[in-house]
């Protein structure tokens, strides 16, 4: 069971674990986050809401919002845009890219699957495209909190294996909370509304469990409807 | 981003400066720089006055209006303090309509000036309910080099101690003078490492992270206090610089005023 | 502050006009996530004073050149509502709401870590619904749990309130009727982890002593409200609480 902590409570004197979300000072660990303790490990608060700030390595589902060449502008749900680099393309085709050409590559509004390859000091955030990085045909594009995508994949991916079996859908969770669903539509919808309710109730224990009853009496209730 | 590199470094210098017990400019930590007080010297203004600590100058010019009371008070004048950040004093400074460091020094003074009740509004009334004197305190930055509350304030005061009454310009009988109840006087410290210092110059006021403004009155009371300033301050250090804002507000009113 | 003309007995046999003692604080109630798109948001009650305060951000900062390139700009926006007093206040700032919201602004900033999101806005948004003296104190309050729900990191909470004199007594909140006929307000915020002013102003009138008296009752009151404003943030999530794990 964990505890919450609003800023500035005292969460240990083990200084060498102060971990995210807390901060140090004369020698205690203190939050520094509305937030959650978590002291598996290092001593962490898990905030309970706020925004997503990229780091490298993550994998992100991001919006070309922008074309400015040699670059794509990415919206990553973020304070922070990414950008793209034309090279993506050009490295992988023997061709080259003429200025005012990339939208035959990348339009705007297109969704893309890309990792954080690079976060500088001036928040310039670069990102380098997945493979099956495009995202534009059949499915969802779902946004929530990115503090609650934890929640959503679950303990040890219990909760997202779950959700894709009783579903029947294809799902891909972004640690910038967009989450990408595909399926047939009832399905989605069914995968959508699940969603939204873990994310509601994500600070709740036994949710894996309720969740599942959902989308059972749901699953249930459909069949009915059929017959 | 150039000149921000130049304000690290002088925040830096300053800091270290402080912590071997020295000042930028040589004074002591509750030393003021030199102050002159110039009476008189806007000869439209019913009363003026041009402040200068250090480097730091300005000028301050009184007007009055006839004008209508506020309802709540039908038999009171009427101030309104205002303050122009002009370009001319400073690289900071941009022309525009009142940024809030401006409104905020206006609002001090005039704070400092009506705590104290200097000025017996009562004796501004002209007719009740219909007309009353409107004393306007214009507080006109020419040089900024920091600690503009102090001098804005004493220019307002030493304005306001000898001002005429235009009775004549508006075919208006009564006295033309209006002797003062009070000298309001504002003496502003910051705290840099540990220690409190009067009267901060530009580069120590950009090295502070808080300073605080006592207004204080002749018997010893406060009239205003004003925080400022993106950091905090301890119980201990305020009561020192009200202390300290007390006593020097002494020092400067058996000088100037 | 004006002064009443006729005077007015604020004090009778040891009492306030409204009950209270010297050094009691006005009911307040508190609620987070008042709000449905706002970041982060609070709506607060001190006696008949109504405020509401939302957080949006981080979120981009414009224009470009007004950016910090090492953190977070933090911007306060104070803002009565025309209704909130008995005179209609003309819709948009006024000179009073200019400093309020800096002062305020100030009030915030040292607990802040703007350093986490540099380049961006910290949207602070405080209406004032309904007034009745002390809204600044209680806008402070409101924005210091609506950063927090808004998930900002922060060192500390920041608690707010006013003390004030009336009728010779050093009295702690003083309501509308007290501000008015009253000799000196004095609204202080403070870190109550740190006992660490960051915001202090008077006006009127208090000898030395009774600044001092009134600082340290003030001081007393922001523990207080700190507690209420921590209770209130922990109550929201006061059904058990587990996180998650895993990599997408």
């Amino acid at each position: 069971m964990y505890k919450v902590v609003v800023p500035g409570d005292f969460i240990s004197e083990a200084v060498s674990r102060a971990g995210e979300g807390t901060y140090v000072e004369e020698g205690k660990v203190h939050a520094a986050r509305y937030g959650i303790v978590d002291e598996r490990g290092e001593i962490k608060v898990v905030p309970l809401s706020g925004k997503y700030v990229p780091a490298e390595g993550d994998v992100v589902i991001g919006r070309i919002a922008e074309i400015s060449f040699p670059f794509w502008i990415v919206d990553i749900a973020s304070p922070y845009e990414a950008r793209l680099h034309m090279s993506e393309f050009a490295d992988t085709r023997d061709e080259k890219i003429e200025f005012g050409s990339l939208s035959r590559y990348l339009d705007l509004d297109d969704l893309i699957v890309a990792k954080v390859t690079n976060v500088d000091v001036m928040m310039r955030v670069d990102l380098a495209l997945k493979e099956d990085f495009n995202l534009s045909h059949g499915g969802r594009l779902i946004e929530i909190p990115h503090t609650k995508v934890p929640r959503v994949i679950g303990r040890n991916g219990s909760m997202i294996k779950m959700l894709k079996e009783k579903c029947n859908c294809f799902i891909f969770i972004a640690k910038n909370g967009r989450i990408w669903v595909r399926g047939r539509e009832d399905d989605m919808n069914l995968a959508t509304e699940a969603i939204f309710k873990i994310a509601s109730e994500s600070h709740t224990s036994g949710l894996t469990d309720r969740v599942a009853v959902f989308l059972d009496s749901f699953r249930l209730k459909r069949a009915k409807g059929r017959r | 981003m150039g000149l921000e590199i130049v304000d690290d470094i002088r925040k830096d210098y300053v800091h270290d400066l402080i912590g071997s017990g020295k000042r930028v400019d040589g004074r002591g930590f509750r030393e003021y720089r030199e102050i002159s007080v110039e009476r008189d010297v806007i000869k439209r203004a019913e009363g003026s006055a041009r402040v200068k600590i250090g480097n730091t100058d300005v000028l301050v010019g009184i007007k009055l209006e006839p004008g209508e009371p506020f309802p709540d008070a039908p038999d009171e004048g009427v101030i309104i303090t205002n303050a122009e950040f002009v370009p001319l004093a400073s690289p900071e400074f941009e022309s525009g309509p009142p940024d809030e460091n401006s409104v905020q020094l206006a609002r001090v003074v005039d704070r400092g000036i009506r705590g104290s009740e200097a000025i017996d509004l009562e004796k501004l009334c002209i007719e009740e309910g219909e007309k009353v004197w409107i004393v306007f305190i214009d507080i006109h930055i020419l040089d900024n080099d920091g600690n503009l509350v102090d001098a804005a304030a004493l220019g307002a005061i030493a304005s306001l101690m000898n001002i005429r009454i235009p009775n004549e310009r508006y075919d208006l009988t009564g006295e033309n003078t209006l002797p003062m109840r009070d000298t309001p006087v504002a003496v502003t410290t910051v705290e840099i490492e540990g220690n409190i210092l009067v009267d901060p110059n530009f580069n120590e006021e950009n090295a502070a992270t808080s300073r605080l403004t006592v207004i204080s009155n002749a018997d010893g009371t406060i009239s205003a206090m004003q925080k400022s300033g993106s950091g905090g301050l301890k119980e201990e250090e305020i009561v020192e610089m009200v202390e300290i804002g007390i006593e020097k507000a002494g020092e400067i009113r058996e000088k100037f005023l | 502050m004006k002064e009443g003309k006729e005077k007015i007995e604020l004090i009778k046999e040891g009492k306030r006009l409204d009950g209270r003692g010297f050094d009691e604080l006005r009911p307040i109630k508190i609620e987070v996530g008042v709000l449905k798109r706002a970041d982060g948001s609070c709506y607060f009650e001190l006696g008949d004073n109504k405020v509401i305060a939302a957080v949006y951000g981080p979120r981009e900062m414009h224009p470009r050149h007004a950016q910090d390139a090492k953190m977070a700009v933090v911007k306060f926006r104070y803002n009565m509502a025309p209704f909130s007093v008995d005179d209609r206040k003309r819709p948009g700032p006024d000179r009073r709401s200019v400093e309020i919201s800096k002062v305020s602004r100030e009030a915030l900033d040292p607990v802040i870590m703007r350093e986490y999101y540099p380049k961006t806005a910290i949207d602070v948004y405080v209406e004032i619904l309904q007034s009745d003296a002390g809204t600044r104190t209680a806008g402070i309050n409101a924005a210091s749990v609506a950063l927090a729900d808004a998930g900002i990191p922060m060192k500390d909470l920041v608690s707010s309130i006013a003390v004030g004199k009336i009728g010779g007594e050093v009295v702690l909140d003083l309501n509308a009727m007290e501000d008015n006929h009253g000799e000196a307000d004095m609204p202080v915020a403070m870190v109550s982890r740190t006992n660490t002013i960051t915001l202090l102003q008077m006006d009127g009138r208090l000898e030395k002593e009774e600044f001092e008296r009134g600082l340290k009752l003030a001081m007393r009151a922001c523990h207080q409200i700190y507690e209420l404003q921590r209770t209130a943030l922990i109550d929201r999530y006061s059904e058990s609480v587990d996180v998650g794990e895993g990599e997408a």
